[in-house]
């Protein structure tokens, strides 16, 4: 709710982001194109991620538990169940994880704050649990294979494998992310939308004014992890695998991280987020084996002094820029 | 010719104990339409408890209250609002970064039954900010639509708060010391604005928990004195001032404590 | 018989590990309201150094016997980290919990990679140490006796720490800033003074744990964040915050880890996992801990 530009500057600079990614394909060596995928995925995942952040105020420190379910979902249905449908795989993937958010959130929306992070982190990690020890069901530490998706039924069997990934697939991840924060768009700045951000600031007051306080916070919840089931299903695509890695606790804390990293006050911080993260971790990884250690410090960093992200320090820019 | 006013509120030998300590005990009370109901007594008398039974937060352990002739025992806030009934606190709550249009475009939301439309348009619906912008003006804050809550002062989210209570169109908003931290040149200033308001926003009753007995005798219709778990007595406000006894009870026992609350 | 014997006192030897970090935990989280994510980090730094700290000493002519104080020694020597920590957790301490728990994230992050710079990425071990102190035998029943001497140094610094904590007036201090920070300051605590101690105490508590458990287990780079994952169990289950719920949780996590290995491998952490859920179901505060919201 802080200052924004103009609303046409606003369509105007999405606008440009996407044509520009639309041409990188055509611009860029494969190795880039290669990174912005996962970048979709995670800027889906965050953007529902922040619903229950940014807008709601709750902090999960599990959400990686969904993006896990979208990625196991996906390998079961290509390769247990031969469905190869894109489409039908995103939308079972989300479904599954609303099933799935239906008895974590009832039970976690019961607490705020600190409890409300534990509790997520304890249903991330049995989880995760799950699919580490039970190998019949879930392949253990391999995990289960991710077949190639049809897009709109098509195959593309001329394609290999990169080929695939960054032609028809990148476009279709894209348009995906367009539509889902198109979605997103909506949903934080309808009436619905306002009700959570009256929770977000003062429970106990919105109760007052009629703000089923519990059962928003169970719909933001069910909503978030849909969209990270559907990065969850990008990510698998992308790699071939869904890993129970995908579960683990530190995952979580990576979608927290890239969040705040691009600015969790901000609608687009987690789009900025997601793409900032998976660069800078790319970069680092090859420029350093501590690149984990650089990681912390940008975090670090980012919590001390920039607490509201790139974002953040992007409209601060502008603020000034606008005054010169 | 009287006619019957239409009775909102009814409290039948209500009491409430926590194990062995009694904080109200066969506590009678009725609020009807056009009434301006003050709630008064020392600290310790009861008046919170009293006023978590009225709102629906508490469950009696005895006795029934009623909100137009239903139980309201332990509703809740939300059902609270529902059903007609709005609550002010004496401390000051605001959503922080919200704006003041929008602290009451969140009260006219849950009042009109859109919260849950996740996919409209806020920003385009006329109907919704008209609205707000009429609660707005009838509280002077129409010159404060678009500024932080935060960023106002004292007396201005004090009223943002009141406000935001009365876009819940309620027949029944319950005001728990609405002057307290307000200066006392702004006080009269403040009930006046709220009574007219009510008025127009076609509140029926007010109930009024107040130490202040200037505004208590200015603007209540009815008194009710509460002590010690209590009724001391339930009078207008000539028959209450107009006995010493009572008057000794209520404000006597209150010497060498500020009434003003500033 | 005799293996189930085993299995019980494995379980209680990894409570007492277990109970050490957790403490520390719930120090930290009972008296500053932070909740320590780097707490496996610091487990993981002690059973690194304590390893480096024998091996020295061995190297120099210290007496095999010696391990057991030299590990303790160097997990208290590491609590100088503590304030330095603990300052940089300062600048955020008027901020959302959110930031703080983040920042926290990020030292495991970076905790992650100077463990690999100091010690590489192969695990490493003390070999068979802890057979050093021979095993006590009880009817048929035998355990190595360096673990049951873990077990007895828990118990004593379990109930030290609670002596300190009812007893002495430091400890009340503690216990009313915990309650109510702006009370105690209001009335002359030193809070910064109190958060830097507690927090070097929590830590310290943390790396005793890590230095004790390497005679039995590698330490690998795998334990910060492993170590996190039954940490949280264990407040989780006990009630954060409570020290009671430390010893609790740490029985009941060691036990059904111990129980849950023997019987059906698969189930280890699911099976702690399950009862977290069930704690949380039925007793939301955990068993010791105080109601919430």
């Amino acid at each position: 709710m802080s200052a924004l530009p103009k609303r046409s500057a606003l369509v105007a600079f999405v606008a440009l982001a996407v044509a520009v990614l639309a041409v990188l394909p055509h611009l860029a060596e494969p190795y880039y194109v290669t990174l912005v995928l996962p970048a979709f995925a995670y800027a889906i995942a965050l953007l529902g991620f922040n619903l229950l952040f940014g807008t709601t105020g709750l902090l999960s420190f599990g959400h990686a538990l969904f993006v896990a379910i979208g990625a196991y979902s996906t390998a079961v249905l290509t390769s247990k169940m031969g469905v190869k449908s894109f489409e039908a795989i995103v939308l079972v993937s989300g479904v599954v994880a609303v099933l799935a958010a239906v008895p974590v959130a009832l039970l976690s929306v019961r607490y705020v704050r600190i409890f409300f992070g534990i509790l997520t982190l304890a249903f991330g990690m049995l989880f995760h649990s799950f699919l580490f020890k039970f190998y019949d069901l879930t392949g253990g530490d391999t995990g289960i294979r991710v077949l190639r998706p049809t897009l709109l039924g098509m195959p593309f069997a001329e394609l290999d494998k990169t080929a695939f990934l960054i032609g028809p697939f990148y476009y279709a991840c894209l348009l995906l992310l367009v539509l889902l924060g198109l979605a997103m768009w909506r949903v934080v700045h309808s009436p619905f939308g306002l009700q959570l951000v009256a929770i977000r600031e003062n429970p106990r007051k919105a109760e007052y004014l009629g703000v089923r306080v519990r059962l928003f916070r169970f719909l933001a919840f069910l909503i978030s992890a849909f969209y990270c089931a559907v990065g969850g299903a990008i990510l698998a695509i992308n790699t071939g695998q869904a890993d129970p890695e995908l579960a683990y606790w530190t995952h979580s804390g990576e979608l927290v991280f890239m969040t705040v990293l691009g600015g969790f006050a901000s609608f687009f911080g987690p789009l900025v987020g997601a793409f900032a993260f998976i660069f800078l971790k790319s970069e680092l990884m090859g420029a350093t084996q501590y690149w984990r250690f650089f990681l912390g410090a940008t975090l670090a960093l980012i919590v001390i002094g920039f607490p509201r992200g790139l974002m953040g320090v992007a409209s601060d820019l502008w603020r000034k820029a606008c005054r010169a | 010719m009287s006619t019957t006013s239409e009775l909102l509120i009814e409290a039948l030998g209500v009491r409430k104990a926590y194990g062995a300590f009694v904080a109200l005990d066969g506590v009678s009370l009725t609020v009807s339409a056009s009434e301006t109901v003050a709630i008064v007594g020392p600290n310790g008398a009861g008046k919170t408890t009293l006023v978590n039974l009225l709102t629906g937060l508490l469950k009696p352990t005895d006795g029934v209250v009623r909100f137009k002739g239903h139980d309201i025992a332990g509703i809740g806030p939300v059902t609270l609002a529902q059903r007609g009934m709005a609550r002010a606190f004496q401390l000051v709550h605001i959503f922080p970064a919200m704006t003041v249009a929008e602290t009451i475009a969140v009260a006219v939301v849950s009042q009109t039954g859109r919260s849950l439309h996740l996919f409209a348009s806020l920003r385009r619906d006329a109907a919704l900010w008209a609205k707000v912008r009429e609660v707005a003006a009838i509280f002077g804050l129409e010159g404060k639509l678009e500024t932080e809550s935060r960023l106002l002062s004292q007396g201005e989210k004090k009223l943002l708060d009141i406000a935001s209570a009365f876009a819940l169109v309620p027949e029944v908003i319950l005001l728990d010391e609405p002057t307290s931290g307000v200066s006392s040149g702004d006080k009269h200033g403040i009930m006046t604005t709220l009574v007219a308001a009510s008025k127009r926003a076609g509140v029926k009753a007010i109930i009024l928990v107040e130490h202040d007995m200037d505004l208590v005798a200015e603007y209540a219709t009815r008194i009710v004195a509460l002590q010690a778990g209590k009724v001391l007595a339930d009078r207008t406000p000539d028959a209450f001032f107009g006995d010493p006894d009572i008057v000794a009870a209520i404000v006597g026992r209150r010497v060498g404590q500020s009434r003003e609350n500033a | 018989m005799t293996s189930f014997f085993d299995v019980l006192l494995g379980g209680v030897f990894h409570a007492s590990v277990l109970f050490l970090v957790a403490a520390g935990l719930q120090l930290v989280f009972g008296v500053q309201r932070i909740v320590n994510l780097a707490c496996g980090s610091f487990y993981a730094l002690g059973a690194y150094f304590g390893i480096t700290a024998v091996n020295w000493s061995t190297a120099h002519g210290a007496p095999a016997w010696s391990f057991l104080p030299v590990l303790v020694l160097s997990g208290v020597l590491l609590g100088a980290i503590g304030p330095v920590i603990e300052r940089l957790l300062r600048t955020v301490y008027k901020r959302d919990e959110a930031f703080q728990l983040l920042l926290t994230f990020a030292l495991v992050l970076m905790f992650q990679d100077v463990l690999r710079f100091f010690w590489g990425a192969t695990p490493q071990q003390l070999g068979n140490l802890s057979m050093s102190y021979g095993k006590l035998a009880i009817g048929e029943v035998s355990f190595p006796t360096y673990n049951v001497l873990v077990m007895a140094a828990s118990i004593a610094i379990a109930v030290s720490l609670g002596l300190f904590l009812q007893r002495t007036r430091y400890g009340r201090i503690l216990r009313a800033t915990a309650e109510n920070r702006e009370m105690a300051e209001a009335l002359g605590a030193d809070v910064r003074g109190i958060y830097a101690s507690v927090f070097t105490l929590g830590t310290v508590l943390g790396t005793v744990g890590g230095a004790l458990v390497v005679p039995t287990a590698a330490a690998s780079l795998d334990m910060p964040v492993e170590l996190v994952v039954e940490a949280f169990a264990v407040v989780v289950i006990g009630g954060l915050g409570s020290m009671r719920g430390a010893v609790a949780g740490a029985l009941v996590v060691g036990l059904t880890r111990a129980l849950a290995i023997s019987f059906y491998a698969e189930l280890e952490v699911l099976a702690i996992y399950v009862i977290v859920i069930a704690v949380l179901i039925a007793r939301p505060a955990g068993l010791f801990g105080k109601p919430v919201e």
